[in-house]
């Protein structure tokens, strides 16, 4: 078998092992959320096609590794009857991570598996420059880990201060958890400063008065973060998106810069390396039209 | 009549919380309960009372503590 080979095999989600003539096969997994026929399938196919051990990987996708060359398509041939298709690696779009977002979590802003979903059936496999990763976190919990991610995404709800009953008394800007919220009660004015603001809505929950309220709750925007050899943070872009498929749209406007401006192997941090941060800002805005 | 009052600046969650739960069972609805806590407690002990549909009425500082005014849910 030719390297050739074995990149396209990749490419398709059966990685090569250390040892010759073995491989691990990646499964197409969306949020980590599996049903338990698509469960039983896989434990099936370790036990028949592989040595019965099954790997969770680190974004919440799953392996069955120690499979013989001769079995790959029969492995994927047995799973696809559950709904269990094979996962991708190499320069596309890889597995999109989610918590299980406000529809399980207490704290979910967002419904993080719904967009989710959006994103896996749109561009799952997509060829990039680069491996490309998006990660969508219910809040500013983070669980999972936004600015790891070449687009992260988090819920976020975006406070806004109403004068008239307010007392001043302080229990926002002594919750705030960045001093984000400074207070001048003398000149009857409340100043939140949205650079530092991280949108958790303590400031709204903790408020005695009711005065300050939601202005806006949705999708914060994250791009250019990566963790490997050299880790760097995703940085926030546009303002606080409304709907998923506004959220939709600013991932594909990135993808569009990226494709537009990478390098073959070059992750997409490092492209914004070059780029500069503004380009890519202002190349989103103008590409959707959004805040 | 005066105000019952507590101090929970010595607890932590959940305790700072069930304690003022336990402080509200001695006053009527709609009556008042003066609390002393720490900063550190304010988010979550406001939050859950807002939650039960109680009414936090006043608030003022003393000493680097809080003092809330709480309002019983009718």
């Amino acid at each position: 078998m030719s390297e050739a080979d074995f990149k396209e095999l990749k490419k398709g989600g059966m990685m090569r092992q250390a040892e010759a003539g073995l491989f691990s096969v990646r499964l197409h997994v969306v949020g980590g959320r599996l049903a338990t026929p698509q469960l039983r399938a896989i434990r099936e196919a370790a036990d028949r096609f592989g040595r019965g051990e099954i790997h969770l990987t680190a974004r919440q996708g799953v392996e069955i590794p120690h499979v013989r060359q001769d079995a790959l398509a029969a492995v994927k041939e047995f799973l696809a009857p559950s709904g269990v298709g094979v996962g991708v690696c190499g320069p596309t779009i890889r597995t999109v991570t989610a918590c299980q977002g406000c529809r399980v979590c207490p704290s979910g802003v967002i419904d993080s598996p719904e967009l989710a979903d959006m994103v896996d059936r749109e561009l799952y496999g997509k060829p990039v420059p680069h491996k490309f990763k998006v990660g969508i976190s219910g809040c500013v919990n983070n669980c999972m880990k936004a600015e790891e991610n070449d687009v992260g995404i988090k819920g976020w709800i975006d406070p806004r201060w109403e004068s008239p009953a307010c007392t001043f008394c302080g229990v926002c800007e002594a919750v705030c958890p960045t001093k984000a919220i400074i207070l001048s009660a003398g000149d009857g004015k409340l100043v939140i400063d949205p650079a530092l603001c991280i949108g958790c809505g303590d400031c709204i929950t903790s408020c005695p008065t009711g005065n300050m309220r939601e202005m806006n709750r949705g999708y914060r925007v994250f791009a250019g973060g990566k963790f490997g050899r050299r880790p760097s943070l995703g940085r926030r872009i546009l303002g606080v998106l409304g709907t998923k498929e506004e959220a939709m749209a600013s991932i594909l406007a990135v993808l569009d810069f990226f494709r537009e401006h990478g390098k073959p192997r070059e992750r997409f941090g490092d492209t914004l390396l070059r780029t500069g941060f503004p380009a890519l800002e202002t190349f989103v805005t103008g590409r959707t039209g959004l805040p | 009549m005066t105000t019952p009052q507590m101090d929970i600046t010595g607890d932590v969650c959940p305790m700072t919380f069930v304690k003022v739960k336990m402080g509200l069972q001695r006053v009527p609805p709609l009556g008042t309960l003066t609390v002393r806590l720490k900063e550190e407690a304010l988010k979550n002990v406001i939050s859950s009372l807002k939650t039960e549909g109680h009414r936090v009425t006043n608030v003022s500082r003393e000493e680097g503590n809080f003092l809330l005014e709480v309002t019983k849910a009718g």
